[in-house]
């Protein structure tokens, strides 16, 4: 076979393939996501999960659109006591799982007490306040829930629990693992998307095929996706190169600034941007000498070349957010203007703080994520900041795994490190109810170590009451005290970027699940 | 030969425990510790501490050492932490992937180097020789993830003759599963359009993988070509009047052989070194893959056991570069 003909036969297979892919168009997409590493929606709980749970389960409430609005979603309505305790959850009649047997409440009770019982993933939400022995069926399709204590944000925590199949899943149980070894590679849930089993190979592929008998129905999506292709992509440059080709549909939804630029302005594909509600933050460990000098976290806040690094780093592809809570979630107080770049200021306070004698010279380690560019950069702008003032600041890399861990301790905490807090669940709680009450230092989320009784007592409150313009005023207290004492240098809130092909129609954006929610898709005729 | 093979593959096992017990400590003194990153994104520190009774992660790290190794000697390899599979399935499913593309990279750098070593060789100092030297230099100094997105760029964007990424096209259905080696199990099964579209996905990352291996061998080829050529036996042959292609082949080059193959041996634990990056640009779904995903997230049983099944690799294919020595030449044959 000469060389000439190697190429022409090369041509023609890769044609042919082309074309079978262009023939199944109609009803065919391929998401370049990926799915995360183990199926179990009540063990593994991280932003590839969520891709999977709103596709492949449903939850008694769901966050569409955005601003993200808590609608019903299994359950038709719920009812809460006057004291806030106890709430009574209602499914909506005749819906079936995908197996097509019924859902009532005894499978609702099971989902919680099983996610109680396991212990990991999203049950962290839940465990401060819940006990497995308190979740009770009322009748077929009414379930109780008695808190230990008054919990405001318990209904927006909804969404983070899959209900599951009792049956199938307690037909699969080992060793008492209440099937999650089973559970990590099928599905026994009721979602608008059903896994083909055959095809899922972690890490490499897995397809969805559509739920015909869905109980939302499909009356809304006149040309709904029919098959879901979600390989995953290890790395970025490789996924925008397949979307440009035409090899998926869709990217994830954290593009870098470069490559957003590449797909605005190649034809055939478009860059979604919406504003999400994940923010990039750099931690300060409040109770390691010099930071918990407030003046030096003042200085070091100061510091922070805010606008170049979100207007020229980043290309302006997202926005300043000065305090613990996203910007356009409630309970900001708007008339906080937070920190901007100042190295004058910066000076006085770094003064102020060595006059008190805080030890601020010695040496600074700043810990980024290895392979998350966007942390060196900030990590850079930091130390470029803190060296103009004569501070010696040292960027070390290490994995989210390892960081994590290390928050376990004031002492194994770095002096300061950089992350986002993404959405889990539309609620204050989420951002400055959990990284700053003191009751959740030791996590990664609180890992400022920030202590103050004051805001610890506002925080609480804001969990006992359920009327949000009371909790309102309470956030809004609290968020004012933590910017004041400058806990982390807030930087921006993300704005997703996402690359699609223009052969896609009806992406709805939220933040918890970026958008990846397959049932409002269509392909353009 | 068999006493040799026998005692080869007993010595591994040393090695193996040896290995196994760098990488245990050297992974939980560096305080690798799952619990955090497994009680999930919203987890009390309650939770973490519960997680971390449960695994054991509280116990001596000697006891931990030693209920590891003993699960590992009855053939467990115990649990993905997140995946919750058993991570030996996960082995077996990751495997034929990273063979395939390090056997097939391995095919590529031997007769590609060995045929360019040798010509460069023969024609020393030539034009041929040099350009042999600077492209094989530039071979040795080039980094496999750079080279592999030139080749995209170039091969799948630019001209679009070979396929992005991945080990078929998505959606295409994989053959029937015999080694779990694409090529071969399409081959014998006689789904050539699969085997076809296998062999296309194949080519981008298995010349990546080659790309140093390919100068290593040309590299090594051509100095033993030189030495045997200026020998007393090759003289003779020339003198006698043997045409110069039959002095080169067999005689020349089989004597030359020995030291390429040493080094094939050697390249093939690069390979799969190399594997880590290379898979992760095009969504090889093999070891490499699976290995950096463990990593960062803590999930050090996976990275144990793939350590340990790398270093048994490794340790085989040793024994079998030391054998085929030993039919290269008799001597090293006679001392086995």
């Amino acid at each position: 076979m000469t060389f000439r003909t190697l190429l022409l036969a090369a041509t023609t297979a890769l044609a042919t393939a082309t074309i079978s892919v262009s023939a199944q168009a109609q009803t065919e997409i391929v998401w370049g996501e990926g799915t995360p590493k183990g199926l179990d929606p009540h063990v593994v709980y991280d932003v590839p999960m969520q891709l999977y749970m709103l596709n492949a389960y449903d939850s008694l409430y769901r966050y569409i659109g955005n601003p993200p609005e808590l609608s019903n979603w299994l359950a038709a309505s719920h009812t809460v006591s006057e004291d806030g305790l106890t709430w009574e959850f209602t499914l909506k009649p005749g819906i079936t799982f995908t197996d097509g047997s019924p859902m009532t409440s005894e499978d609702v009770v099971y989902s919680f007490q099983r996610l109680l019982e396991i212990g990991k993933g999203p049950s962290g939400a839940f465990k401060p306040v819940l006990k497995p022995e308190n979740v009770s069926a009322v009748d077929e399709l009414t379930t109780r829930f008695v808190l230990d204590k008054p919990y405001a944000p318990f209904l927006s925590t909804m969404p983070l629990v899959a209900i599951l199949n009792k049956d199938v899943v307690q037909a699969h149980e080992t060793d008492g693992d209440m099937g999650a070894a089973w559970l990590s590679t099928h599905q026994a849930g009721s979602g608008s998307y059903i896994l083909d089993e055959a095809t899922y190979k972690p890490l490499e592929n897995a397809d969805f095929n559509r739920n015909v008998d869905h109980f939302y129905g499909w009356d809304d999506n006149a040309n709904p996706v029919d098959v879901v292709h979600v390989p995953t992509f290890t790395e970025t440059s490789t996924r925008v190169l397949a979307l440009l080709r035409g090899d998926t549909d869709a990217t994830d939804g954290y593009l870098p600034t470069d490559q957003v630029e590449r797909i605005k302005a190649a034809d055939g594909v478009r860059v979604q941007s919406d504003e999400s509600m994940r923010i990039m933050l750099i931690r300060m460990n409040n109770q390691k000498p010099p930071f918990d000098n407030v003046n030096f976290r003042r200085c070091v806040s100061y510091a922070f070349n805010y606008d170049g690094f979100n207007e020229v780093v980043l290309g302006g592809l997202v926005k300043r957010n000065v305090g613990p809570l996203p910007s356009n979630l409630w309970g900001v107080d708007e008339s906080v203007e937070g920190y901007s770049y100042d190295l004058d200021k910066a000076q006085e306070f770094c003064d102020l703080a060595r006059e008190e004698g805080a030890d601020i010279d010695r040496k600074i380690e700043i810990k980024i994520l290895s392979g998350l560019d966007q942390t060196t950069q900030a990590a850079q702008v930091m130390q470029q900041g803190l060296d103009e003032l004569g501070l010696n600041v040292e960027v070390v890399g290490d994995t989210w795994a390892n960081l994590a861990t290390s928050t376990g301790t004031v002492e194994s905490t770095p002096d300061m490190w950089v992350h986002w807090v993404s959405t889990y669940f539309v609620d204050p709680e989420n951002w400055i109810g959990q990284m700053y009450s003191s009751q959740f230092n030791g996590t990664w989320k609180a890992s400022s170590w920030y202590v103050n009784p004051h805001v610890d007592d506002l925080l609480q409150q804001a969990r006992d009451v359920t009327d949000q313009a009371e909790r309102e005023v309470l956030y809004k207290e609290a968020y004012r005290t933590i910017v004041d004492e400058a806990a982390d240098v807030w930087i921006y809130n993300t704005v997703a970027l996402r690359g699609l092909s223009d052969r896609l129609d009806g992406f709805k954006f939220s933040p918890v699940g970026s958008g990846a929610d397959f049932r409002w898709l269509s392909v353009k005729e | 030969m068999l006493l040799f093979l026998i005692r080869r593959l007993l010595l591994i096992i040393p090695v193996l425990f040896g290995l196994l017990l760098l990488t245990f400590f050297m992974l939980r003194l560096g305080g690798n510790d799952p619990a955090a990153i497994m009680a999930g994104d919203n987890a009390t520190p309650e939770m973490i501490a519960r997680i971390r009774e449960e695994l054991g992660l509280n116990q001596p790290l000697v006891v931990q050492f030693w209920d590891y190794f003993l699960s590992v000697l009855r053939g467990d390899f115990g649990v993905s932490l997140f995946s919750q599979r058993p991570v030996s399935e996960d082995i077996l499913d990751k495997l034929p992937a990273t063979l395939e593309l390090t056997l097939v990279a391995l095919v590529i750098a031997t007769v590609l180097g060995i045929l360019l070593g040798t010509l460069a060789g023969v024609w020393r100092n030539s034009i041929f020789d040099h350009t042999v030297r600077i492209v094989s230099v530039a071979g040795l100094a080039t980094a496999s993830f750079w080279f592999a997105i030139m080749l995209q760029l170039v091969f799948a964007m630019g001209f679009e003759i070979l396929p992005l990424r991945g080990r078929l096209p998505t959606g295409m259905a994989p053959p029937p599963d015999i080694t779990g080696m694409y090529i071969f199990d399409s081959l014998v099964t006689g789904h050539f359009a699969t085997m076809w579209q296998a062999v296309l996905h194949i080519i981008m990352p298995a010349v990546t993988i080659s790309l140093g291996g390919v100068a290593t061998v040309a590299r090594f080829t051509r100095s033993a070509v030189v030495a045997s050529l200026q020998s007393e036996y090759a003289n003779y042959e020339q003198a006698v009047g043997y045409p110069r292609r039959r002095v080169v082949f067999p005689y020349v080059l089989r004597n030359s052989l020995v030291t390429p193959v040493t080094q094939v041996g050697l390249l093939f634990g690069g390979f799969i070194s190399n594997a880590v990056a290379v898979e992760a640009v095009f969504d090889w779904p093999g070891l490499g893959s699976y290995l950096v995903q463990a990593i960062f997230t803590s999930d050090y049983q996976v990275v144990l056991a793939v350590t340990l099944v790398i270093g048994a690799i490794y340790g085989v294919v040793n024994i079998l570069v030391d054998m085929t020595q030993g039919l290269l030449d008799p001597r090293v044959a006679e001392k086995m």
